[in-house]
């Protein structure tokens, strides 16, 4: 009896600090930000930093000196920064690598949604400890990027959750690790026609949610000094580097797992690995190329382009989805 | 193990502050042609931050005006240590054309460290990137002694 219960805790831990959890996200969302770096300089006929360029910044920040603003809030702008790490991590223990997931529950997808807003939350909570007006400034426009990509995310989501739950006869499912099982019986949802437009819509929401290139105005180091970042240094900037990496591996994960579902072996580092492949490959095609051919949008040209095309393409789902098709 | 590991990393990813202390524009720019394809400085783990809260390396041009020199040493004594002071031209270093003029209060040397003055007016990119990697060195032997 106990000795079940210890290896039940210990496995939990195991979830929690190895495989899905912190040292995995670690390893791979600082390899996909490396990989990301390398393709955008190829892409610009340069040679680029080494892969492993974010590795190496991330434990020079370890070794900085962290200097704390006389007048900001020295507990905010401390703990506000593992917040949002730790709500990743959390994120991605429920995200199933195909058939595998350390939790799942009823409803995954509405904690994810809630979960995702956490980084960004806290990150807005850590800006506006420090009392910068650049940071001031930051946070104004992350707060309108977060409402820009929050529409059309909720309206991916309810049509895959409604495409699903029409098919196993519940209505909405809201399960992933259900539309995981539904995938791998009836194929990937992005071979439904009508899940094409949603595909399309989430792979737009993706360097947004990010805060990638064309949509960084939060973070504009030419005009905002870094934004919301304007008075980090050291360990806490480093957090902060590891939670956007991380965010990378978060998304597109969380593409794999609603759309291309059904493409798991059922070994599970087999799954593991053939999930960061097509990660590696959504981060080439969204960030990487995306950063490459584009110029900073306004604040103001973001909201539109996410309120116009983005939602446009995910309500087009959404119809077709509520109507059957 | 782990203290090698955050040295060896302080000599792999160097962010430069830029300065521009009253500089004639000449030596900015070719500071910016340093990180363009044809130089490309970001395979060293250069990147051009925009605060000195994130900066390694400060790189300052111009000869240090009446004007900036206040400043030029708040926004240095901003950047947290380890960091390294690079001189970019010769006007920081010495006051070049300007020297003798009523506004100027450099060189440089005068009030801070300078750890690597690159020479030149204005200095080639090659002369820059030299600099900027015998910096990262400093910085790696400065981080050691912490």
């Amino acid at each position: 009896m106990i000795t079940t219960i210890l290896l039940d805790a210990l496995q939990y831990l195991g979830y929690i600090l190895i495989f899905p959890g912190f040292l995995f996200c670690f390893l791979i969302g600082m390899l996909l930000c490396g990989i990301d770096r390398k393709l955008v300089a190829r892409m610009q006929k340069r040679v680029g930093p080494p892969i492993l360029q974010p590795f190496y910044d991330f434990f020079k920040l370890m070794g900085k000196e962290t200097i704390i603003p006389a007048q900001a809030n020295r507990t905010v702008f401390l703990v506000a920064p593992l917040f949002g790490l730790a709500a990743l991590v959390v994120i991605q223990m429920f995200i199933p690598i195909f058939s595998f997931s350390a939790f799942s529950g009823m409803a995954d997808i509405i904690v994810i949604l809630y979960l995702l807003l956490i980084p960004a939350l806290s990150a807005i909570m850590g800006a506006a400890a420090t009392g910068s007006p650049y940071a001031g400034v930051g946070l104004s426009r992350e707060m309108v990027v977060i409402i820009s990509c929050e529409l059309p995310l909720v309206m991916v989501l309810l049509a895959v959750a409604k495409t699903v739950g029409d098919a196993l006869g519940v209505g909405l499912c809201f399960s992933l690790s259900d539309i995981a099982a539904y995938q791998a019986v009836n194929g990937s949802l992005i071979t439904k026609l009508s899940m094409i437009p949603a595909a399309l819509a989430f792979m737009m929401v993706i360097p947004g949610e990010t805060g990638n290139h064309p949509f960084d105005a939060a973070e504009a180091e030419t005009e905002l000094c870094e934004g919301m970042l304007a008075e980090y240094s050291g360990a806490p900037l480093g957090v902060y580097k590891l939670s956007h990496a991380i965010k990378m591996l978060t998304l597109t994960s969380l593409f794999v797992a609603l759309f291309l579902g059904g493409l798991g072996t059922g070994i599970v580092i087999l799954d593991a690995i053939i999930m960061v492949v097509i990660c590696v490959v959504l981060t080439a095609v969204c960030i990487s190329l995306v950063h490459a051919i584009t110029a900073r949008l306004k604040i103001e040209q973001i909201f539109k382009y996410y309120w116009t095309v983005v939602s446009g393409l995910a309500l087009i789902s959404l119809v077709l989805a509520w109507y059957g098709l | 193990m782990f203290k090698k590991l955050i040295a060896d990393s302080t000599a792999k990813s160097p962010w430069l502050f830029h300065i521009n202390a009253g500089s004639c524009n000449g030596c900015d720019i070719e500071l910016v042609s340093v990180i363009t394809p044809r130089y490309d400085a970001e395979r060293l783990g250069f990147k051009l931050t925009g605060t000195p809260r994130q900066a390694d390396i400060v790189v300052v041009t111009g000869p240090v005006t009446k004007q900036t020199l206040p400043r030029v040493l708040r926004s240095i004594s901003q950047v947290p240590e380890p960091r390294c002071i690079v001189t970019m031209g010769s006007c920081p270093q010495s006051g070049n054309v300007f020297k003798g003029s009523y506004s100027i209060a450099g060189p440089l040397s005068k009030y801070v460290h300078v750890d690597v003055a690159v020479a030149g007016c204005a200095p080639k990119p090659e002369a820059v990137i030299d600099g900027l990697a015998l910096a990262t060195q400093i910085l790696k032997e400065k981080r050691e002694k912490m």
